[in-house]
């Protein structure tokens, strides 16, 4: 019986050394900056990072650093709050650097989970780093991102069904919208897009919003609250809802994931897309080159001729603030803005870190869009809580359902108090 | 009987018993302890990278149950928990009871069928639920229009009813085979000799099902049942899915999918700790009568 009661405890206690051995953590680093030579883990998000530029940085860094390795870890842009949230908060699980979106970075650098870069700036491209991203990443004085590319989508049409529609390249938002509408028409096609405007895809209906004097929610001393229902936003969410009824034929209900599919099914007349879309589209394997080459490329007219105002999209780069490699980390960051990586992004249509390095994108129809629909492009309203808004989908919810052609003041309203909700707390 | 031996009968289940109650108090306690504590604080972003948290009593309790949308949702999740569970049950029950009268090989064949059906990862199953139901691509937009209806680039999911039908339908079919090998091994079980002496005394096919089949079988029906009303309550990946596939997501969430865009998606963990709590008072509530009528037919 003794035995039995012993044998008891002695599983206890294994069963016990087992989940403790489990939680302990290796690491005997020496100084603050990490172990001199370790893995290094990188998030990058979507296809957008070319895979050279991949190769080049995971080559460089382990040349430059012998012992140390570096793995990229591709995330998926859909869910990526959710996934940084839970990976940057624990120390065994987090990567050390992290791609996150631009809009997204103000929720993390005001949590804390990023390392302080400010004293790496200078080194790093100081006043050569795109201000506006600086800026959104910099709280208190204190900057905890820095950018790593600028991309703003852009239209790009078939110039093969603008021509047998007799239709002009529109120079002004009005011609925009009658020239989506009348590529509709001559279709008449239910699932042809004279615009191909996705019903969740807000980050392209913010032009038509922006354009028309609207916005998503304004400041006003320390309280952020939606603005939706203004006269001027409901004015721009009108033109987005005509055009989605009159000129798109995409899902109400789907994302702006794969245009690649509608495009290649010749189903596309115009369409908003970033830059490095096109080298999708060109794709022998996964794209349609015959089709690819009738294509041409303009920035979004506002109602004035000028550029419309587009999202300013683009990502951030940052350390984890629980990362052990701080060093290293700071190291693949430096690598990431250095000119080799970032003319590689370039190359591929994607606005560079710096603005030193504009010129790389060249000087052609694709780089003239790029900087023209750049020049006017607008941030997300700059609240502590935005990437909340976003994470809770209060905006796909809205365009979709405007999209099925709900009543677009009483949607605005009803997520103005929502955006206002989550703002305030 | 020796003291000795009485001695020993009562410590070896002990010794036996200790070490899976040591593991369940790891598992369960820690979570639920934590999950308490936390439902009791103003817990954020900020707290989860390190800044201290403020205790606020009872007040994310009292925030939510002044929420009416929380009330929407979980009358949403009661309804799809018992329509789901009953479907399931019906629907299993029926094939269990085809799979007896089926020859061996038809038999085998359908065994095949669900097991794989039941084997199947749920993220690779609801990857081929939404390539059928795509609005511009899905095969079934495709077959319905090919039969004459007016399915082209039809949304399933942008209404709520017509989302929560799809889900049922995933939910149901991933659901069937484990009620069905359950309730046909029950079925085997029950003696010949009674259902003839039933069939002697003059009692008809469905007379036979009802008062001697089905009481026979009662105990794993009520087992099956229970789980299943546990399992449709915490329905979270499918969902959670088709809300990225398209629907809105505010008139789709139920418990599961509002405490995760509380918590991991809206950064309050207080408040969704919170929610949780509800949840776990939801499915005791929901389960205590059938906990209730086990426990007295043990007695």
């Amino acid at each position: 019986m003794r035995i039995n009661k012993t044998l008891a405890a002695a599983a206890v206690i294994a069963l016990l050394g087992v989940t403790a051995a489990c939680g302990s953590d290796d690491d005997g680093d020496e100084a603050d900056g990490g172990p001199k030579t370790a893995d290094l883990v990188v998030w990058l998000n979507g296809a957008d990072t070319p895979q050279e530029a991949r190769d080049w940085l995971k080559t460089t860094f382990e040349e430059e650093n012998p012992g140390s390795t570096l793995t990229i870890e591709e995330q998926e842009w859909d869910g990526l709050v959710e996934r940084l949230t839970t990976a940057l908060s624990s120390e065994d699980q987090t990567p050390d650097v992290v791609e996150v979106g631009n809009t997204q970075a103000p929720t993390f650098t005001t949590a804390g989970a990023f390392s302080d870069l400010t004293g790496a700036l200078p080194d790093l491209g100081g006043d050569d780093l795109l201000p506006g991203f600086v800026e959104g990443a910099t709280i208190e004085g204190k900057t905890y991102a820095v950018p790593y590319y600028a991309g703003s989508t852009y239209v790009f049409y078939r110039k093969d069904l603008l021509k047998q529609a007799n239709l002009e390249v529109p120079t002004t938002m009005e011609e925009f919208v009658d020239a989506a509408v009348a590529l509709k028409k001559k279709s008449g096609e239910k699932d042809f897009s004279g615009y191909w405007l996705p019903g969740q895809d807000w980050r392209d209906g913010a032009a038509f919003l922006w354009n028309a004097g609207g916005d998503f929610a304004a400041q006003d001393g320390d309280e952020w609250s939606g603005t939706l229902s203004t006269p001027e936003s409901l004015e721009g969410l009108d033109t987005y809802q005509k055009l989605f009824t009159e000129a798109s034929g995409a899902p109400a209900d789907a994302n702006e994931e794969d245009p690649v599919t509608p495009f290649c099914a010749g189903n596309i007349g115009m369409m908003s897309r970033p830059g490095w879309v096109y080298g999708m589209l060109t794709d022998p394997k996964s794209g349609c080159p015959d089709l690819a080459k009738q294509v041409g490329v303009f920035a979004l007219p506002g109602t004035d001729g000028q550029p419309a105002p587009v999202l300013l999209g683009g990502s951030d780069i940052a350390v984890s603030a629980k990362s052990p490699n701080q060093d290293l980390a700071r190291k693949a960051v430096a690598l990431m803005l250095s000119e080799d990586y970032q003319g590689i992004l370039a190359q591929n249509g994607l606005t560079p870190a710096k603005e030193s390095l504009t010129s790389l994108l060249g000087d052609d129809e694709f780089a003239q869009a790029t900087i023209a629909a750049a020049s006017n492009a607008k941030l997300t309203p700059a609240a502590a809580n935005w990437a909340v808004v976003e994470g809770t989908r209060v905006l796909e919810d809205l365009f979709s359902q405007i999209a099925q052609g709900g009543d677009v003041e009483d949607l605005a309203a009803d997520a103005d108090e929502r955006i206002t909700e989550e703002l305030q707390r | 009987m020796s003291a000795r031996s009485r001695a020993r009968r009562t410590s070896l289940p002990l010794g036996l018993v200790l070490p899976a109650a040591a593991l369940l108090a790891l598992a369960l306690a820690y979570p639920l302890g934590r999950q308490v504590v936390l439902s009791l604080q103003s817990f954020g972003l900020a707290q989860q990278f390190g800044a201290p948290p403020e205790w606020v009593g009872i007040q994310n309790y009292r925030d939510l149950v002044g929420d009416s949308y929380l009330w929407t949702v979980v009358l949403r999740t009661v309804i799809f928990c018992f329509v789901n569970a009953a479907l399931t049950l019906g629907i299993g029950m029926g094939i269990a009871v085809l799979m007896t009268k089926m020859t061996s090989w038809v038999r085998i064949a359908a065994q095949c069928g669900l097991l794989l059906a039941w084997a199947m990862p749920v993220v690779a199953a609801m990857i081929v639920w939404q390539f059928l139901f795509d609005t511009e691509y899905g095969a079934v937009n495709a077959v319905l229009t090919w039969w004459g209806g007016d399915y082209e680039s039809h949304s399933w999911l942008a209404s709520p009813m017509s989302f929560f039908a799809v889900a049922t339908l995933i939910v149901v079919w991933m659901s069937v085979p484990f009620v069905v090998f359950t309730l046909y091994a029950a079925l085997t079980q029950v003696s010949d000799d009674v259902v003839e002496a039933a069939e002697i005394d003059g009692a008809g096919g469905w007379q036979r099902f009802v008062h001697v089949v089905l009481p026979s079988i009662r105990p794993v029906l009520l087992v099956v049942l229970l789980l299943q009303l546990i399992w449709d309550l915490r329905v979270f990946t499918q969902i959670y899915t088709l809300q990225k596939a398209g629907g809105i997501t505010r008139d789709t969430n139920l418990l599961g999918t509002y405490i995760y865009s509380l918590g991991i998606k809206g950064g309050d963990f207080g408040t969704a700790a919170a929610a949780a709590m509800f949840m776990l008072a939801l499915t005791v509530v929901v389960t205590a009568p059938y906990i209730r009528m086990m426990l007295k037919q043990e007695d």
